[in-house]
């Protein structure tokens, strides 16, 4: 037999809810005939009803072209002036189950009926469906008859449940706050660390990162082939450190989340699987999310598990490391932002361990350029600045270019030892994190000063630079640009920014991302959620 | 010797279902039990695209099984030989669903889920059991038959060889475009009843990372 799964299409964006309307029956119909079987309405029915002032319905949608668009749909009946309310009906597409879309219709409903003014909602279920039952009773629906043979032809019973509103006090702040603060447990795996994170809204509640840098030590850079095998050994013990650390049990998450690109597609594919079928085993939402936002994200959290704060907006975000070296405009983390540029060769932390390499330092090459320079001279040689010409400022004002300086330190320094010259190791070395620093700065701080936006907010593992986070300040102040910079445990790649960042796309509403996603190792940064 | 069907055997063993999820080659993922069978199994031949599917598979055979994730009593691994990076999106599942659901995981060869096949559907004998791995290279297993439990006997491998190399040239030879999840969580089923080891949990990548270790910098000057 061939699984459903392996004919589906490429990754959508996760559903919307919206108000239905007259021109959906025909889509709720055929899902409402797909679902029911042999007890469906008739569409003159579900005509009536979606037609009728007392009634509230929803219907989930996915955006974008090609598969159909509505994938879930709920109705409520509360008639104007009754104490009560009847969810009439909930469906969800075989597709998308499991993913936490039938609860989020539920509490869509329940918000309508409070607003209604209604003091109870009731709904059947039938007997023979446990997991709606489940569903149910965790939103606080208790159960108060049984209607014998009331689904025909199957003859099956019915469950008459009942929910009294207001919820209870405690009942309500955990659905408001699975909302608002929900606990979600992030997974990232794009490069060489293995990072587990559990946040509670802004509240960092476990950071814990494996990373296989030593072993990528011998091949003077990260090897994606060890880098991936080194995920999968590290993924369970990590897990489980982390959930240990913040004091939780599984069963209590609200939502997992998974960085699924941009990084290195094998690495990614370890996180994402197991993600999956975390979510899966759990039975809980998934949220597939960008790596590169979630660097934005690290600005919500405090390192050492303090209360959180809101990231201020618009900022503009220079995102440097290993693998990445990226200019954003970020105007809302969880629905708006902008790539203003990136590097078009090298990333500058893979420039800093190339330029190590030459200069016979080990690997990663950054902290050990940053230990050599400190008793350099930064302008004792003066290396190129890449795309810094008007020309390219023209053409390329917010991208990056490292590979032509770096061409440029090895030049140098073969010329030296071609000479029989001794290196002066530390100006080199100086020198060339000065271009790198200066670059990265001018085109950041133009970059602020041409969106007037007054802010600048740093990520990265290269941030752990002492010349970066020098010069960013001076600049930053002489500009009079508020500079922000995470604790150095959230700028490396760690699993609690993309927590974090989900819990954010949560509490703003979005769904989740359902099962169907894969890794993507080029994935925009306007793609915050798959 | 009289060698009884597999699915004839009885153990006082209460029985407890498996998930079983194999991606060494397509993607397999089956629920089943040691009295029922195979309950539910969904295969695709597609390799590339272990990552895309593997959720809404664990998702539907669990479904299609009827089966909670807390009616299990373990999690099946097939841990290869198969091209990495399909490989381990399988086992990062199994291992994470095992850690979610609460249940031990179960590694087993995936070479011998195909071999129990053959079995299975009547081959008898020696058995040589080859899959691609990519880059003009195969994985191979040899068998020598069964046991009395019909249980694959493996006499060499799994192995990695060039075509023209593959040992064991005079057997019976079954190349195996899939892996049956299915199979390879009944022979869980079996091992466990009859008190034998699984495989060990190591995936078996049977190639080493294709780098070398770098030799120092090059130079960018003539
Ligand atoms: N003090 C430093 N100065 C410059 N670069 C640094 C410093 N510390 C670390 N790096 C660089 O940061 C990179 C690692 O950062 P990380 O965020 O883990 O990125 P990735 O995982 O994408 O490689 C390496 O390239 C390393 O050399
Ligand atoms: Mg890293």
């Amino acid at each position: 037999m061939t699984a459903d799964a392996a004919s589906a299409s490429a990754p959508v964006p996760p559903p919307v809810l919206r108000r239905a309307t007259m021109a959906d029956l025909d889509a709720i119909m055929s899902l409402e005939t797909s679902t029911f079987v042999t007890d469906a309405w008739s569409p003159a029915m579900m005509r009536s009803e979606l037609r009728s002032e007392h009634s509230y319905y929803l219907v989930a949608e996915r955006a974008g072209s090609g598969e159909p668009g509505v994938v879930g749909y709920a109705g409520l009946r509360a008639v104007n002036g009754s104490t009560d309310a009847d969810i009439q009906t909930i469906a969800v597409a075989p597709a998308v189950r499991r993913a936490g879309l039938g609860r989020s219709l539920m509490l869509a409903l329940i918000d309508e009926a409070e607003r209604r003014d209604a003091r109870e909602v009731f709904l059947e279920v039938r007997a023979d469906n446990p997991g709606a039952q489940r569903l149910y009773a965790s939103l606080g629906f208790e159960q108060l008859a049984v209607r014998p043979h009331y689904y025909q032809p199957d003859d099956v019973d019915a469950l008459v449940m009942r929910l009294t509103l207001p919820m209870q006090d405690a009942l309500r702040s955990a659905h408001t706050n699975s909302r608002a603060e929900p606990l979600v447990l992030g997974i990232e795996t794009s490069c060489d660390e293995t990072g587990i994170g559990i946040v509670r809204g802004t509240r960092l509640l476990a950071n814990v990162i494996a990373s296989s840098m030593d072993e990528h030590a011998r091949y003077g850079g990260v090897v994606p082939e060890v880098a991936a095998r080194a995920h999968l050994e590290a993924l369970e013990p990590t897990i489980t450190e982390a959930v240990a650390r913040a004091g939780i049990r599984l069963e209590e998450l609200d939502a997992i989340a998974v960085t699924c690109g941009p990084g290195l597609a094998g690495a990614l594919m370890v996180g994402v699987g197991a993600a999956k079928a975390l979510a899966v085993a759990l039975d809980k939402p998934l949220y597939g999310v960008n790596h590169l936002v979630g660097h934005v994200g690290a600005d919500l959290l405090d390192a050492d598990g303090g209360q959180g704060r809101e990231i201020e907006l618009p900022t503009i975000a220079l995102l440097v490391s290993g693998g990445h070296t990226s200019l954003l405009h970020v105007r809302s983390l969880t629905d708006d932002v902008e790539l203003l540029g990136e590097t078009i060769d090298d990333a500058a932390g893979e420039a800093f361990d190339k330029v190590a390499r030459v200069l016979g330092l080990p690997y990663p090459g950054g902290p050990q350029i940053d230990r050599v320079a400190a008793t350099g001279d930064p302008n004792a040689i003066r290396f190129p600045r890449g795309l810094t010409l008007p020309k390219d400022m023209a053409k390329h004002r917010y991208d990056f270019s490292f590979s032509g300086l770096k061409t440029a330190v090895a030049r140098w320094v073969e010329k030296r030892e071609d000479a029989g010259e001794p290196v002066p190791v530390a100006d080199v070395a100086a020198s060339f994190r000065e271009a790198v620093v200066d670059v990265l700065l001018r085109k950041a701080i133009a970059a602020c000063v041409d969106r007037e936006v007054p802010r600048l907010l740093l990520g990265g593992g290269v941030v752990a630079n002492a010349r970066v986070r020098q010069l960013a300040k001076e600049r930053t102040d002489a500009a009079g640009i508020a500079l922000r910079i995470p604790a150095l445990s959230l700028c490396t790649d760690n699993g609690a920014m993309i927590a974090a960042l989900a819990a954010q796309r949560i509490a703003a509403g979005h769904a989740p991302s359902g099962l169907d996603f894969g890794a993507d190792s080029t994935l925009p940064v306007t793609d915050i959620q798959v | 010797m009289v060698v009884e069907k597999p699915w004839c055997l009885r153990a006082d063993y209460a029985g407890g279902m498996l998930l079983a999820i194999d991606t060494s080659a397509g993607t397999s993922v089956a629920v089943v039990d040691l009295e029922g069978g195979v309950l539910s199994e969904l295969t695709t031949v597609d390799t590339m695209r272990h990552a895309e599917v593997i959720g809404g598979m664990v998702r539907d055979a669990l479904a299609q099984a009827s089966v909670t994730p807390a009616r299990l009593s373990g999690v099946v691994a097939g841990m290869g030989p198969g091209p990495f990076t399909g490989l381990r999106v399988g086992i990062a599942a199994a291992k994470a669903f095992a850690l979610g659901a609460g249940k031990p995981l179960v590694p087993i060869v995936s070479h011998d889920a195909v071999a129990l096949e053959r079995y299975s559907a009547g081959h008898t004998g020696p058995l040589l059991v080859v899959t691609d791995a990519r880059r003009r290279e195969l994985y191979w297993s040899a068998y020598g038959g069964v046991d009395v439990l019909g249980i694959p006997l493996r006499s060499g491998g799994p192995g990695l060889a060039k075509p023209a190399e593959v040992p064991h040239a005079d057997l019976p030879r079954y190349d195996a475009a899939s892996v049956s999840a299915g199979q390879l969580g009944l022979l869980a089923e079996w091992l466990y009843a009859h008190r034998r080891p699984f495989a060990e949990d190591r995936p078996l990548y049977l190639r080493s990372p294709d780098v070398t270790p770098s030799t120092g910098p090059k130079r960018v000057t003539a």
